[in-house]
């Protein structure tokens, strides 16, 4: 930046502004993203997010699809929270069609969505680390306890990551017997593992120095940004779509929303710690209240015929608000299939987040975006 | 005869936004849509702005929050389809405008105006809606633009595989007539057959499980429909296997050649026999040559007039070893010498030879 004074005898520099090329393929923009960032020396003086390396056609493809096939495009949007985007497209179908789920396995669903919201926030910590400097430490601790996890979930749906297990109407098949006492000991094993990540990182001094004050964020810009999740409840407003619009039986369960002051990329960590520890409280509680019964509704066909109609299906995922906008005209494959991705509009802010910081900052502050590019280009 | 009675949605009743901005908004048309859960409004592009102005503004309403934004193709229009959420108020509402398809402007969502950037770029790319006022409309998930919508309906999904199968047939089509003119027989691709034949058979499984479906078979009976068609499929292919497997052996271009010298050494032999001169000669020759060739292109015409098979070779020597055999036994019942012998039996396959020309 330029001084305000200068030395007598010294001559002002000329400078100018260089672009600064990151990506695609960079282990920093945790996928296949490139942001062209303009410098003046070390400062940000604009920043271009390019997207769409990992565009598919995700809304095209099922529009040739009936409501069951689309499962499973559902997995691989946002692939860190599948169960999350399952739980908004069936629920939207059950919604658009008036099923009406059994009550077991809305609990084996919120219990499954509240285990994957760990799993996700354990590798967004675990892969954040490894952006501020403490290289695989955090990494390999988060993923300790995540491997745990996503075996227990390979063991239920028979897939490691792309579980294709809701349906409209219920699930896909039921649990396994021991499925209490096995989710409590994953239950504890997790809580241990987070009070573990939680000493190692948010005491830390190097966390401490590069995180603390780093893109403060006001409600009212984070509102005007179309900001969810996470990023949004930092910066101080206790905005969860499980207590603002119940969904599924969200509203039977007790838990807190924790939320920041400053919005900065300190506290986006620290309500995401605090988070992993609510879904464990949501999932005991639903533990408590698991009920027997069948797992599926009576009379729901395999293929589907939606009455015409259209609906606006949000849940809170990891990330945010991950909604499916879908229009029905009455036949066996959607006519409209919009997918909301929460870091799609979390990543639009990234240019306002970031002028003015450091660059070696911006790849912090992208990291505590938490982006899932398949979720962003669809 | 009793005329059918149509069924006719009653409008839905004005939600409470609805009535705020009709209150509010007087002359401004705002038509309350049917839709699941969120209530839903439907206004003139050309008030869009004001009304998206005055959900923001008004503290009844206090819309500032811009959940998603996204297109949906009606065939005859365009929809634009903004979902709003208030803070202040914890409700969401639908907004909706449309254009035709011949002038697809909107008005840019001025508030708030930051959450619609990126839904605008993206709309504008798969829709081709363009969004008036926005400061930045480039593409945003294709960087170099697509060339065409692709979430419009008129952009196809299903046929594309059909356009793919009209595109490998003409280019099949293609490499048999190259390979008829340049004389070479056309190379019968296995795996190209073989994908054909699945290509056929998905048609018929396609076809026959949608009929079953129309006609309200169970699922047993619509498996059982579907192997039978298969079947049938199966035997038809067996009896005639598919055209381009036989196709007929043309003349190599090296046979082809041979057989025009052998034309022109007849013709050079038999104008010295007549004793004409170099000139006429020559003229003699390029004539037999043109007849050929007027033979050859109604040989190709017609392909009815397939080549006799010539024998083969090893058939050829085998018919040979048959002819020693039998001369050598006749030589020998007749008590003649070795040399005889030789010669006899060398008359013989002489006398075969000339046979088999």
């Amino acid at each position: 930046m330029a001084r305000e004074t200068l030395v007598p005898g010294e001559r002002e520099l000329e400078t100018i502004d260089i672009n600064v090329n990151v990506g695609p393929q960079h282990p920093a923009t945790h996928g296949v993203f490139r942001m062209v960032i303009s410098v003046d020396g070390e400062i940000v003086k604009d920043l271009d997010p390019v997207i769409g390396y990992m565009h598919r056609g995700n809304e095209k493809l099922p529009e040739n699809l009936d409501y069951r096939q689309v499962i499973g495009f559902h997995d691989r949007t946002d692939y860190l929270a599948q169960f999350n985007t399952e739980h908004c497209w069936v629920e939207a179908v059950e919604r658009l069609g008036g099923i009406t789920p059994t009550e077991r396995s809305q609990y084996i669903r919120v219990i499954l969505a509240e285990l994957n919201r760990i799993t996700s926030h354990l590798m967004f910590v675990g892969a954040f680390g490894t952006d501020v400097g403490l290289f695989g430490t955090s990494f390999m601790y988060a993923f300790r306890d995540r491997e745990t996890v996503q075996d227990y979930f390979e063991e239920i749906t028979g897939e490691r990551m792309m579980y294709n297990y809701f349906r409209p109407g219920g699930v896909a098949w039921d649990v396994p017997e021991d499925f209490v006492e096995r989710t409590r000991q994953i239950v504890a094993q997790v809580r241990k593992g987070v009070n573990d990540l939680d000493s190692l990182m948010m005491a830390n001094e190097v966390v401490l120095a590069r995180c603390r004050g780093l893109s403060p964020m006001t409600p009212a810009k984070a509102i005007n940004w179309g900001i969810t999740g996470p990023l949004l409840r930092a910066a101080g407003v206790p905005h969860d779509l499980r207590r603002a619009e119940p969904y599924s039986i969200y509203d039977r369960f007790d838990f807190d929303i924790p939320t920041g002051t400053t919005g900065d990329v300190y506290e986006r960590i620290v309500v995401r710690m605090e988070e992993m520890r609510q879904s464990c409280r949501i999932v005991e509680q639903a533990l408590d209240q698991l009920p027997d019964g069948p797992i599926m509704a009576e009379g729901v066909k395999r293929v589907l015929r939606l009455p015409p109609g259209e609906i606006y299906m949000r849940v809170e995922s990891p990330r945010g608000e991950y909604g499916v906008f879908l229009v029905s005209t009455g036949s066996e494959k959607p006519y409209r299939h919009k997918v909301r991705g929460a870091s799609f509009c979390n990543l639009s802010a990234l240019r306002e987040m970031s002028i003015g910081h450091y660059v070696a900052d911006v790849i912090l502050i992208l990291g505590s975006i938490d982006i899932v590019l398949c979720e962003v280009d669809r | 005869m009793t005329q059918e009675a149509v069924e006719v949605a009653p409008a839905p009743e004005p939600g409470p936004i609805a009535r705020v901005l009709q209150e509010a908004l007087p002359g401004v048309s705002i038509e309350p849509l049917e839709a699941t859960g969120d209530e839903t409004i439907g206004v003139m592009r050309d008030d869009f702005t004001r009304v998206m102005e005055h959900l923001f503004r008004d503290e009844r309403l206090a819309f500032d929050f811009l959940r998603c934004q996204s297109g949906v193709d009606y065939l005859d229009e365009l929809e634009s389809v903004c979902h709003l959420y208030s803070f202040t108020h914890r409700r969401t509402v639908t907004v909706k405008t449309r254009c035709p398809y011949a002038d697809p402007h909107v008005p840019t969502v001025s508030q708030p105006e930051a959450a619609a950037n990126w839904h605008e770029r993206e709309t504008h790319e798969m829709f081709g809606i363009i969004y008036d006022g926005h400061p930045d409309l480039r593409p945003l998930l294709t960087e170099e633009g697509l060339g065409y919508f692709l979430l419009r309906k008129s952009h196809p999904l299903a046929e594309i595989e059909e356009w793919q199968e009209d595109y490998l047939q003409a280019v099949e089509e293609a490499k048999r007539q190259m390979a008829a003119a340049s004389g070479h027989a056309p190379i019968v691709d296995e795996k190209a057959m073989k994908i054909q034949i699945a290509q056929q058979k998905a048609q018929i499984i396609k076809k026959t499980r949608d009929k079953a479906r129309a006609d309200g078979l169970s699922t047993e009976d619509e498996k059982r429909v579907v192997q039978e068609a298969l079947a049938k499929f199966e035997e038809e292919l067996a009896a005639a296997p598919p055209a381009g497997a036989v196709a007929a052996p043309a003349m190599s271009k090296v046979e082809l050649a041979q057989a025009k010298a052998k034309v022109i050494k007849k013709a050079r032999d038999e104008a010295r026999a007549q004793g004409k001169s170099t000139e006429d000669e020559k003229a003699y020759v390029a004539e037999k040559l043109k007849e050929f060739s007027a033979q050859q292109e109604a040989g190709a015409a017609a392909p009815a007039a397939a080549p006799a098979p010539a024998m083969s070779k090893v058939e050829l020597a085998q018919a040979k070893a048959k002819v020693i055999t039998k001369a050598r036994a006749e030589a020998r019942g007749q008590g003649m010498s070795t040399e005889d012998e030789k010669k006899f039996v060398a008359e013989a396959l002489k006398k075969f030879s000339e046979e088999n020309k």
